[in-house]
């Protein structure tokens, strides 16, 4: 009888080791996908203003979104300047898992230019980011141009980083700058639209365009955002395009306007 | 000395007899018996789901089963389907079982008995309805969720209410009245009053019976600092589950704060150092949860050693495999440990004695903390050792505390046996 016992003893170990085999044989490799897999508790959200607008563009806005929030987001204002060197205000506290960095530039002049070599300034400014506080994903922001400067970030110079976007959203971003001619192409557009296949598979996208003449909002024209869908539509994983109307839908105060705060709380920090 | 231990021995075994004598448990014991197949069959389920389908799996990882097997999405979707079914519906079928074999010593009749099931049945769903729907007047909406392994107390307290109101009832049907015409009476009795209660359940409460039930068990968890330590911890989950709340009720799976801190401390620097070494996940979840919760692979290895009985055989074959990848139900269920006095000593003892010896390494820095997170259906020895990223010293560790349960689980096993070889002489 204690023989059979211990028979049956013998077969559960065997089975236990057999079992175990395949984790032993993997474990070299475990390194490697954990870091692959590996998501940081800090996720920043990233705001860009629009051309003529500095860092402080968002002050008003962070405002709005920390009040009636559980968890106040610290603000942290990064300006780059033409040479590339980066100066800092306000900070980022210590635990706070989702906060604010407004990337601003010096040259913050409009033209295709100007947004191009703003992109290759975001770049300098998010990789620096990315070393000082190890994010491994992160969401953003960019109003008017600032849209551009992250869409060309994101065709560019994303795959170059260590980090994966979640979330991006763009108010009132003229994928065709203020062409007013609907049939015709610029050539940031060509560009963005040329590059699009570069754009992160698992991104989810928002295009909020303001509308004030049913064909713009006082500045850029409805055609240039909803271009938008050229660029993002079967790129990413989900895109989806909104009109806020009414009451402050003018292009410089999209921001402030309380559907769009709304809509940052719902899609973009929810 | 001698003596006295098998003194103490005999009265333990004389206790769980006339423990297992009573009527209640008695009828709880046989709806456990009832169940335990479709509780194997969900725990397979779920371990085949968990451990081989998802990302996070650790066959899916180890086997690279992606590359090799096609449709499994479509084989996910199919064994949640089976776990839903079965484990998801456990405390709805104890409610049925328990009521069921309340009624069978007062009655040959098979519809009384039926029906004592099917009111319990009923009973538990009118404390399980959408407040909104029975209150806003929609169509009724009942509510699908806490009624699994994680309801299985809740089940076994509605059936011993109706199982013993049904019994009383019979016991006081005038011998004159025909049988169909009482059981009408005493079912639709019952009924209205049930469902009085559950509409005034519904009425002053926002959530159903069993959600609320989980949240009250589930709320000494969540107390911000550990007041009561790991011990406590694994004390308070211990007794929930021997009393029939199965399943995880708090996040120590390696989601918390700590954890992420712990794990971005070793990806971001070189060496292995953490900045919390003492957690729930770094000392309860890998070492104290060998086979599940209770240590329940060394109940295993124990019930293996000993003399089991042919039902305790069949039991540890069947559970094998779940018991292997840390899914403790069958076992729970099968054997059963749940309101079993003698097992209750060992089923917390156990897991404490391996978390003071797990808790002293750590804290000596004999081996290193678990940092990486833990794959599911991981065999529970091998925890430590992947968890650590290959140290040998905490797969060593590992090993000694499943050892230290065999041996505090192995006189209890052999006292139960004797337990049940007396009441199945009984039977028999």
């Amino acid at each position: 009888m204690r023989h059979t016992n211990l028979h049956r003893l013998w077969a559960v170990l065997l089975l236990l080791v057999v079992l175990c085999l395949p984790g032993f044989w993997w474990q070299p490799h475990q390194e490697k996908i954990v870091r692959a897999n590996y998501q940081s508790l800090m996720a920043p959200v990233f705001f860009v203003p629009g051309s003529s607008a500095t860092q402080n563009r968002f002050n008003a806005l962070v405002k709005e979104l920390n009040r009636e929030s559980p968890t106040t987001h610290s603000l942290l204002r990064v300006e780059v300047m033409t040479n590339g060197r980066l100066e800092y205000s306000g900070n980022l506290k210590q635990g706070d898992e989702r906060p604010f960095i407004v990337v601003g530039f010096q040259n913050h002049r409009d033209g295709p230019v100007n947004v191009r070599k703003q992109a290759v300034w975001f770049a300098t400014a998010f990789q620096a980011l990315e070393k000082t506080y190890h994010f491994t994903h992160f969401s953003a922001m960019g109003h008017s141009n600032g849209g551009l400067v992250l869409t060309l970030f994101m065709e560019h110079d994303l795959a170059k980083t260590k980090t994966k976007i979640d979330r991006l959203m763009t108010i009132a971003t003229p994928f065709n700058l203020e062409e007013q001619d609907a049939a015709v192409d610029t050539d940031l557009f060509k560009e963005l639209s040329g590059d699009r296949t570069n754009l992160p598979r698992n991104a989810t996208v928002y295009s909020i365009a303001g509308s004030k003449t049913f064909a713009s909002d006082g500045i850029v024209p409805f055609d240039s955002v909803n271009r938008g869908k050229y660029i993002f539509q079967d790129q990413v994983k989900h895109f989806t395009q909104i009109t806020v109307t009414g009451a402050n839908a003018n292009h410089a105060d999209l921001p402030e306007n309380q559907q769009i705060v709304a809509l940052i709380r719902q899609d973009l920090l929810s | 000395m001698t003596d006295r231990i098998a003194q103490l021995g005999m009265r333990l075994v004389n206790g769980e007899v006339r423990f297992y004598r009573n009527r209640q448990i008695s009828a709880i014991r046989q709806a456990l018996r009832l169940i335990f197949p479709i509780i194997l069959l969900g725990s397979l389920a779920d371990f085949l789901e968990q451990s081989w389908l998802r990302t996070d799996g650790y066959y899916y990882q180890t086997l690279h089963v992606a590359r090799w097997l096609f449709q499994v999405k479509i084989l996910r979707q199919y064994l949640r389907l089976i776990g839903a079914g079965t484990l998801g519906l456990a405390g709805i079928l104890m409610a049925f079982a328990v009521s069921f074999y309340l009624v069978v010593p007062v009655t040959r009749h098979m519809t009384d008995r039926l029906m004592a099931g099917t009111i319990a049945v009923i009973s538990l769903k009118f404390f399980n309805v959408t407040r909104t729907s029975v209150l806003g007047g929609h169509t009724i909406k009942w509510v699908a969720t806490d009624l699994g392994i994680q309801g299985i107390l809740v089940g076994i307290l509605v059936g011993v209410l109706v199982g013993n109101g049904y019994r009383w009832a019979l016991g006081h049907r005038s011998p004159d009245l025909e049988q169909i015409p009482s059981t009408l009476v005493i079912t639709c009795t019952w009924l209205v009053v049930m469902a009085a209660l559950g509409l005034l359940w519904v009425s002053t409460q926002t959530v159903s019976l069993n959600s609320a039930f989980a949240s009250i068990i589930r709320w000494p968890f969540r107390l911000p600092h550990f007041i009561l330590g790991l011990l406590g911890y694994c004390v308070l989950n211990g007794a929930f589950e021997w009393l029939g709340v199965l399943g995880p009720l708090s996040a120590s799976s390696g989601q918390s704060i700590e954890s992420a801190q712990n794990l971005a401390a070793v990806l971001a620097h070189r060496g292995w150092q953490l900045p919390h070494p003492l957690t729930l996940h770094t000392v309860v979840s890998v070492y104290a949860n060998v086979g599940g919760t209770g240590m329940m692979l060394a109940l295993l290895l124990a019930l293996f050693l000993s003399r089991p009985t042919a039902w305790q055989r069949r039991i540890g074959w069947l559970s094998l495999v779940p018991t292997l990848g840390n899914f403790n139900a069958p076992m729970m269920v099968g054997l059963p440990v749940i309101l079993s006095p003698l097992m209750s000593i060992p089923f917390i003892l156990a897991p404490s004695a391996c978390i003071t010896l797990s808790w002293l390494c750590i804290r000596l820095k004999w081996v290193p903390t678990v940092a990486y997170p833990l794959l599911t259906g991981t065999p529970g020895p091998l925890q430590a050792y992947l968890g650590t990223g290959g140290s040998w010293t905490a797969l060593a560790l590992s090993l000694a505390d499943l050892i230290l349960s065999t041996a505090i689980y192995y006189p209890f096993v052999k006292l139960v046996q004797a337990a049940h070889r007396q009441l199945d002489g009984e039977v028999a």
